[in-house]
């Protein structure tokens, strides 16, 4: 029953074009985007039950654990954070016509760099000051290692969706390199971690969860970024050099200089990601910080074609699913890491969609 | 003329929308002959031989084979009823060996690959004709002859093959290796093959035809035998016509009657190029020793049979394309090869292939009109696209070429839409110097005339307007001046009243292949 669903919703994309009849359009395409969103949930439930688990059952409790109260909500907004910043570090050069796969390194030396002068230089400081000195030196490390995929890009043109995917590597040794040898806590008994960072930089904390005030800088940055492509003269020459390369260049603009601008943009944006993993959450660089995040944030992008704003519905979508992980392993004993799964259905239930999506415009 | 008759087209007609590509086309193949299918570009000759070959369905008339009707759509069916053809653009997968390209197109049925079977086949076939195709070579590896006769071994390989077509088949060839193509035809012919080539070179016709088929603007205007007696003359005069002669549209702006009032003696030269070497995206030597001089106030026309380097000078002189060699001077300043710069200087450019170049898929012709054409009004940090569109609307130019709704997405256009859209904003822009290729491709009659007007009084306002076009009529009616692209040399320049199309068109067919 499950794949008689699935399958009329492949058939109703296809014949959705030429013949439209019975409901208005409005309705038809309100119904199939639901259909859309349910159909992954549905075809994850074929999954479960060969594991001999009710998806129904596990179903709420992965609601109620991601809404049922407010360490559960907070839990998705912190999952969140970090997804939609790399998700814009996806999305932005997406809208100028490149792949940025880097978020991953671009978010773990936007945390090394943050840590770095956090623990060096930072220790005294103020949080008014240390906070922003914080931010920008996360911003400064994703924008560096953005900028050798876009130099190289630019100088040497190779393809940025190689480069800035082999360096997530490059960037997790080298944080590695870091939390061994010279930001290794002396009090750590040789634990790879660096020493804490101090108090006063840690980002304010709703009372009663984890929630911190990173997901308030995220929605402000994925508003700017909406903003800057959508109402400004930068964003609409950005917009025109993703939608036809040529006719940027037949248009007298600076391409190579605009393609280096939005890479190194969105390896700030992701270097921001990191650092408020490390002020938000960790509170020190582990080798593992942020690990993942890029990738879902990819993810989020693509679900949302590269829309800032309806990003923020992906990365909230795919926060909810990753806190439901826990509960799936704990209820049914499957793997967390089952939820990928879902994860994967849900985006290419989405890419499948995509023509109803798409004619929208930021 | 000898023979049976293998295929034969009756009453033929192909229409794309308003266009009609083939009208009313009779035509005969007959084994043991080659019959050559001359006309200029766009006069319909790759849509009927598509349809020969199956790729397009007639609109009406019907094609015989054997005295019975036949249906040759899609090519599998042609291929079956023993058609094959020699594309201009090679389908062939460089990444694969001679021996797969051939088993991806023909395998003889069956699951299995049976190479065996098929390596013996292509010696064969490759031995009978002298091809030199050796089955286990790397496609990439093989030149552009080579890979035609790798073509060639496929149309080859079905057993009952009977008639080939060939399609522009020398365009690709190094001038020795015409010869060896022309002995291959002839071996073709005396195996009682049918082979129909497609070509512009009228050298080759007559070294090699038994019969000619001129069509014209999509019409059948001659068609005769050898022993009918041709001439290169008569040849070039079927191709081109003569109607040229009496085009009224020739001057009929204030451009002034050839001879007559001439506008300022000699303008100043706006774009030059001197010593200019262009090479092509490979490398490849496209123009060489190019001096060509575009002044204000003129319209200087470029003409050449396609493929003759006109997209690369084309882009060139909007510093698209750097020259390998030679410099190129815009108002007396030497141009680094960045459009920017040439925007700047008041150089603009309306691409030959304006839906790959121009289109944003998207974006409205408004939003179009704001890249190289009218300014970007800033408000605030945004766009005043209602501005933007009020100076659109106060402009003559998108009423007088009936421009499409300005909030429409340009990427729903028809062709001639997307012209009139990039057309409208480089008259826009009211440039120094405009570049332009094949402005009247895919417009009708009226919108063509009102453009030509355009570009008359473009000109006359003090632009240097360079126009490549592919229709010998259009360039004598606007150009003060016309060079010739041909044989990878840039002749020329010939004062439009001094020359006719007779003379342009030989120009354009000899120093070829020669």
């Amino acid at each position: 029953m499950m794949r008689s669903n699935a399958t009329a919703m492949t058939n109703a994309a296809a014949a959705a074009e030429p013949a439209r009849r019975g409901l208005p359009p409005r309705a038809k395409s309100a119904l199939m985007q639901a259909g859309l969103f349910a159909a992954p949930f549905a075809a994850f439930g074929v999954f479960l039950l060969f594991y001999g688990v009710n998806p129904i059952d596990l179903y709420v409790s992965m609601f109620t654990s991601a809404f049922g109260n407010r360490y559960g909500f907070g839990e998705v907004l912190i999952k969140a954070t970090p997804i939609l910043l790399t998700g814009l570090a996806a999305a932005l050069p997406a809208r100028a016509g490149m792949i940025n796969v880097g978020g991953e390194g671009q978010l773990a030396i936007g945390a090394l760099l943050s840590t770095a002068a956090a623990v060096t230089m930072l220790q005294a400081a103020p949080a008014w000051f240390g906070i922003p000195a914080m931010l920008l030196a996360g911003a400064l490390g994703g924008a560096i290692w953005a900028g050798i995929t876009a130099l190289l890009r630019v100088k040497g043109n190779m393809n940025e969706t190689i480069t800035s995917l082999l360096l997530n590597y490059v960037a997790f040794y080298t944080v590695g390199l870091f939390v061994h040898g010279p930001l290794k806590d002396p009090a750590s008994f040789n634990w790879p971690f660096s020493p804490p960072i101090s108090d006063a930089l840690r980002l304010p904390v709703l009372n009663g969860s984890r929630l911190h005030a990173g997901i308030a800088i995220a929605v402000v940055l994925a508003a700017a970024v909406w903003w800057v492509l959508s109402r400004t003269r930068l964003g609409f020459r950005i917009r025109v050099l993703g939608a036809n390369a040529f006719a940027a260049e037949r248009a007298g603009f600076r391409v190579s200089r605009m393609q280096l601008l939005t890479l190194v943009a969105a390896g700030a944006l992701a270097g921001i990601a990191g650092m408020i993993e490390i002020a938000g959450i960790e509170g020190r660089l582990r080798p593992t910080t942020g690990a993942n995040y890029g990738y879902l944030g990819f993810l989020a992008a693509w679900m949302a074609w590269n829309h800032p704003l309806r990003l923020v519905a992906t990365s909230f979508l795919l926060g909810m699913i990753a806190v439901a992980g826990n509960s799936l392993e704990m209820n049914s004993g499957l793997p967390s890491s089952s939820v990928h799964i879902l994860m994967a259905l849900v985006l290419i239930f989405l890419l499948a969609g995509g023509r109803i999506g798409r004619g929208r415009r930021a | 003329m000898s023979g049976e008759i293998l295929l034969q087209a009756k009453g033929v007609t192909k229409r794309f929308g308003s266009l009609t590509a083939n009208r009313n086309i009779d035509l005969e193949v007959r084994s043991g002959t080659i019959h050559a299918i001359l006309g200029e570009n766009g006069a319909g000759k790759s849509t009927l031989m598509k349809m020969l070959y199956g790729v397009y369905v007639p609109d009406e008339g019907e094609f015989r084979m054997d005295g019975e009707t036949v249906e040759l759509h899609p090519p599998a069916k042609a291929r079956a009823r023993g058609i094959g053809m020699v594309f201009q653009d090679f389908r062939l997968v460089p990444a694969m060996t001679v021996l797969d390209n051939i088993a991806l197109a023909e395998h003889g049925g069956g699951f299995r690959l049976r190479r065996k079977r098929l390596r013996e086949r292509i010696r064969e076939v490759s031995d009978r004709y002298g091809l030199k195709v050796d089955p286990d070579a790397w496609v990439w590896q093989l030149d552009l002859g080579q890979r035609q006769r790798l073509e060639i071994v496929k149309a080859l390989m079905s057993e009952n093959a009977r008639v080939i077509i060939f399609d522009e088949p020398t365009s690709v060839l190094a001038p020795q290796e015409v010869e060896a193509f022309l002995d291959l035809l002839r071996r073709l012919r005396a195996d009682g093959y049918g082979v129909l080539l497609i070509t512009h070179k009228i050298r080759e016709v007559l070294a090699c035809a038994d019969h000619v088929t001129v069509l014209r603007a999509g019409e059948v205007v001659w068609s005769a035998g050898r022993e009918a007696g041709w001439d290169e003359a008569a040849l070039v005069r079927a191709m081109i016509g003569d109607k040229s002669l009496q085009q009224v549209g020739r001057r009929n702006g204030p451009h002034g009657e050839p001879g007559g009032e001439k506008a300022p003696a000699e303008p100043e030269p706006f774009v030059t190029i001197t010593g200019g070497v262009i090479k092509g995206d490979h490398g490849e030597m496209v123009l060489a020793d190019v001096r060509l001089e575009a002044r204000a106030g003129e319209i200087l026309g470029v003409a050449g049979i396609s493929g003759s380097g006109q997209r690369e000078l084309a882009e060139a002189l909007f510093g698209l394309r750097a020259l390998a060699e030679g410099e190129l001077r815009v108002a007396g300043r030497p141009m680094p090869a960045d459009p920017r710069a040439f925007i700047e200087a008041g150089v603009t450019f309306v691409s030959e292939d304006p839906l790959r170049d121009s289109v944003i898929p998207g974006f409205t012709i408004l939003e179009h009109m704001v890249l190289d054409g009218l300014p970007m009004k800033p408000k605030g940090a945004g766009i005043d696209w209602r501005g933007v569109r009020e100076a659109l609307e106060a402009s003559g130019e998108a009423r007088a070429l009936a421009l499409a709704d300005p909030g429409r997405m340009a990427d729903t256009l028809s062709g001639g839409n997307v012209q009139r859209m990039v057309l409208t904003r480089a008259l826009l822009r009211k440039p120094k110097a405009l570049i332009v290729s094949y402005p009247s491709r895919g417009l009708d009659i009226g919108t063509t005339r009102v453009i030509q007007q355009r570009l008359i009084e473009l000109a006359e306002s003090g632009t240097a307007v360079v126009l490549f076009s592919e229709d010998l009529d259009e360039l004598l009616a606007l150009s003060d001046r016309i060079v010739v692209l041909s044989g990878r040399r840039l002749h020329g320049p010939y004062r439009t009243e001094e020359t006719d199309a007779a003379a342009i068109g030989s120009r354009m067919l000899k120093g070829e292949s020669a």
